[in-house]
């Protein structure tokens, strides 16, 4: 197995002298899965779109390999409503030039892995959520790509199909497979094996989650009335802080932060004009 | 209840487009009827055969046009000249007696000449050619099977994209391993299976139930159609690529629909449109194709008249086409970097620096 | 009690979107409405607002039946936000206070983008635009329908700071939401599947108090498959 690497390498991307990507690098190995985090405006579909080629860099490279060896699940499945499960997946063979004995074969294992072979026959558009979403990851796998890009794959979704989701995509990884996905919640990343978080172009944080919270910096405190710092934030009927350090208040108590509160202190920080924890 | 009256009225006022519409439209109409819709016909091209033939043109009215005089031609050159549709009254001097033959696919430019021709007590009665009873039917089944032409090929069509964008998969399209091209063809395809068999029907239905004749050549026709068809069909993609949803789809389409209708010589005959007007006529496609399906079905024409419609939809086609797959490549896959096709490569897509990509819906 | 709704079913045609639904808000608190699309949690909030009548159970706002009465204190924001795209957002505020009638609401943080078309707006903009609109009449109840979908981290939580200064104020809260993430903002939460309520309580109810991080969302999801395998 060679050891490609695939990714971005600096890459800033501008629509009209605006930037929506700035200086972003991102690297995609085989083998697993790399989580972008951001909220709407952030530059996370316009990473993806560059990196599948749908947009053009303003400067830096971007490494992928052939569109045969891509699969991509959108947003919205990408599954037609119109056709049944059996022929959006025959669909998305033919277009990957997988036919025949070789479709069968990996229409089988599919449909088996994604628990739809009950539902062959069933028309796109009358299939729950996350039976879509997965009939849309099996479009994409169907041709075993080396490259795997999933948009926001698990929003909307029961929470019994996305761990499905999950499980078939640390599958793939396993497989030979560079994955990654996008996604607005923090708690979704911190399952990748590594996290980058988008901030109006800019990345944010990067790296692996537990190093995120374990470089954080300073300490996390938990209150119950409104903190005198513009380092606050709401979790619940409480309000949680950061200070770098400790806290004179007695009555806040220590807690241990998570990946949310690493990126909300990472983003308060950038908000009042500081240098972001790397 | 003021609060819903003052934010319809700033909505409206926002909203150019609908706006323009409302003051355009009837403007647009307006002229349009004032130059085009009419039914009298000034002129009538004729042609005039025959020994005596010169003394003949002298003594036609004003209304007859004299475009062609040959004493060499005899009564079949000018039936071939009607049938060409190369003018609308033959004189043929030849013979005993003059005769006046009349195009009766012509119906009005028809009845103007009967009746300028019956004030003339010494010219016999015309005989009228190929639609012999001025029939109406005879000559709107052909013209309303273009109008289905445009229905299946540009109205249907235009949804197919927008349906696509709508429901999320277009994307999905983008990245596969598709050209622009097939995607372009696989979204047109369908539609002309489905067009052929409509005009078939309808041509079928109507010699049927209005008894209209089919003189010509039917692979004349079916050339015809199939070129017109391309016309149709690579609008339809075109309104497709640049609508946003289905509304403005049909919108556009309906727009497109609209002008052919009025102006294509389908209810206002051609002759009777004023100058400054009728030049738009020979830009329409449904033009063309009426002039085919008229000619080779109530006429039984040749290609030796119809080449010229035939080649102008062929022009049209191209044109029009070409333009659907360049603005289908802009909009469906904008930026995409030419790649090589072998598998094991890795694709390197270097940033330019200072050029900047086409602007997209928005940065996310 | 400003929310009761008791064994509430509804049925469309032949398919059942609600099935047997209890569900109380109170003063003060927020309750989270956690459930995938299709769960019945839209179709819930609409016979919570009176916009659909209910098959067969009982809703109660404020102790009675809904009446028209009942609107004036409730604040809504729906799925798509509810606002006039091609309107700016003062023009937005004015005509939703007028509707009302109330004072326009001061706009904070928004004021530079006072004479900008929502359609123009970012997310997170608009989020904030349709919720003072919902706040303007200070209603008692707020019904949102995922609110904070879409935005980042600091904006969800901007979002929240304000829905909690709501509750606060008295204002009764039930957000519906389709992430487990948020779920921990809420006091206590009603999870939807397939029509019916399947969890019901606090999240340290749900999974334990001494769960924490990201494990309490692990640990909520597998008690999830565990009653949804239906």
């Amino acid at each position: 197995m060679t050891e490609t690497n695939w990714g971005l390498d600096r890459v800033s991307v501008s629509y009209g002298g605006r930037h929506a990507l700035e200086d972003v690098s991102l690297a995609l190995n085989v083998g697993s899965v790399v989580g972008v985090a951001g909220g709407d405006g952030s530059g996370k579909t316009t990473l993806l779109r560059t990196l599948l080629g749908l947009a053009s860099p303003s400067s830096g490279t971007v490494h992928r390999p052939d569109d045969d060896d891509v699969g991509y699940l959108p947003a919205s499945s990408g599954v037609y409503p119109d056709l049944t499960v059996e022929e959006n997946l025959r669909f998305a063979a033919g277009a990957y030039g997988v036919d025949g004995g070789d479709y069968r074969v990996a229409r089988d294992e599919l449909l088996q892995r994604t628990g739809l072979e009950g539902v062959s026959g069933r028309l796109g558009g009358n299939l729950s959520g996350g039976m879509r979403q997965k009939l849309g990851l099996a479009m994409a796998l169907v041709h075993r790509p080396r490259l795997l890009v999933l948009d926001e794959p698990s929003t909307g979704i029961d929470p019994v199909s996305r761990r499905e989701l999950w499980r078939l995509v640390s599958d793939a990884a396993r497989d030979e497979t560079a994955v990654l996905m996008t996604t607005t919640y923090i708690d979704e990343a911190g399952r990748c094996d590594a996290v980058c978080v988008l901030d109006e172009g800019d990345v944010l944080l990067q790296g692996p989650p537990d190093g995120l919270v374990g470089s954080m910096g300073g300490v996390v405190g938990e209150a119950s009335s409104p903190p005198d710092t513009p380092f606050a934030w709401r979790r619940g009927a409480s309000w949680r802080l950061w200070s770098p350090d400790g806290f004179e208040t007695p009555e806040t108590r220590l807690v241990t932060p998570d990946l949310q509160d690493a990126v909300i202190v990472a983003a308060l920080r950038r908000r009042e004009g500081g240098e972001v924890a790397a | 209840m003021w609060a819903l009256v003052l934010k319809e009225f700033r909505q409206v006022r926002r909203d150019h487009r609908t706006l323009a519409m409302m003051i355009v439209m009837p403007l647009l109409l307006l002229v349009v009827f004032g130059y085009a819709a009419s039914f009298d016909v000034d002129e009538i091209p004729t042609v005039v055969v025959g020994e005596r033939a010169s003394a003949a043109e002298g003594e036609l009215p004003e209304l007859f046009q004299v475009t062609e005089s040959h004493e060499g031609w005899d009564r079949s050159d000018a039936v071939d000249h009607l049938r060409n549709g190369d003018a609308v009254v033959a004189v043929v001097t030849s013979g005993q007696e003059p005769r006046v033959l009349v195009d009766g696919t012509e119906l009005f430019s028809a009845r103007s000449a009967l009746t300028a021709l019956s004030q003339n007590p010494s010219v016999p009665e015309p005989e009228i050619l190929f639609n012999e009873d001025l029939d109406t039917s005879a000559i709107m089944v052909p013209a309303i099977a273009g109008m289905i032409l445009i229905f299946v090929g540009t109205m249907i069509t235009s949804l197919g994209v927008v349906r696509e964008r709508q429901s999320g998969t277009l994307e999905q399209l983008a990245v596969m391993p598709f050209k622009p091209r097939d995607v372009f063809v696989g979204k047109v395809a369908p539609y002309f299976l489905v067009a052929a068999i409509d005009l078939v029907v309808i041509i079928g239905v109507g010699a049927w139930l209005f008894d209209v004749p089919f003189e010509g050549a039917a692979w004349l026709l079916g050339l015809g159609a199939l070129l017109f068809l391309f016309v149709t069909l690579g609008l339809g993609v075109l309104i497709s690529s640049v609508s946003e949803n289905q509304g403005q789809a049909i919108q556009l389409a309906i727009m497109s629909l609209l002008p052919q209708v009025l102006l294509s010589g389908m209810i206002f005959p051609i002759a009777s449109m004023d100058a400054s007007i009728r030049w738009i006529s020979y830009l329409l496609p449904l033009t063309y194709f009426t002039q085919i399906s008229r000619g080779v079905m109530v006429r039984g024409e040749d290609i030796a008249g119809l080449w010229f419609p035939l080649t102008m939809l062929a022009v049209l086609g191209l044109v029009i086409f070409s333009f659907a797959i360049v603005r289908f490549r802009h909009d469906l896959m904008p930026a995409k970097v030419r790649r090589s096709r072998r598998p094991s490569a890795v694709n390197v897509a270097r940033g330019a620096g200072s050029a900047g990509p086409q602007p997209e819906e928005g940065a996310r | 009690m400003f929310v009761s709704a008791e064994s509430v079913h509804k049925d469309f045609g032949g398919f059942t979107a609600v099935k047997d639904v209890d569900l109380t808000v109170a003063r003060g608190e927020v309750v989270g409405l956690l459930g995938a699309n299709g769960a019945g949690k839209t179709t819930l909030m609409k016979m919570l607002l009176g916009l659909t009548t209910p098959t067969a159970g009982r809703v109660e706002l404020f102790g009675e039946p809904i009446g028209r009465e009942a609107r004036k204190r409730i604040g809504y924001v729906p799925q798509g936000l509810g606002l006039y795209e091609d309107l700016t957002v003062a023009e937005n505020l004015e005509f939703i206070a007028k509707a009302f009638g109330v004072e326009a609401p001061p706009l904070g943080d928004l004021a530079p983008s006072k004479g900008v078309l929502v359609r123009d707006l970012s997310l997170g903009l608009r989020r904030r635009t349709a919720f003072l609109g919902a706040l303007a009449h200070h209603p008692e109840l707020l019904l949102l329908d995922e609110p904070t979908s879409g935005v980042d981290v600091l904006a969800r939580s901007d979002l929240w700071a304000t829905i909690r200064t709501s509750a606060e104020a008295g204002a009764g809260v039930l957000v519906s939401t389709h992430h487990m993430e948020e779920a921990d903002q809420c006091d206590r939460l009603v999870v939807m599947a397939g029509g019916r309520v399947v969890l019901s309580g606090t999240m340290d109810e749900i999974v334990g108090n001494t769960v924490r991080g990201s494990e309490r969302i692990e640990s909520f999801e597998r008690r999830f498959a565990e009653l949804a395998v239906a």
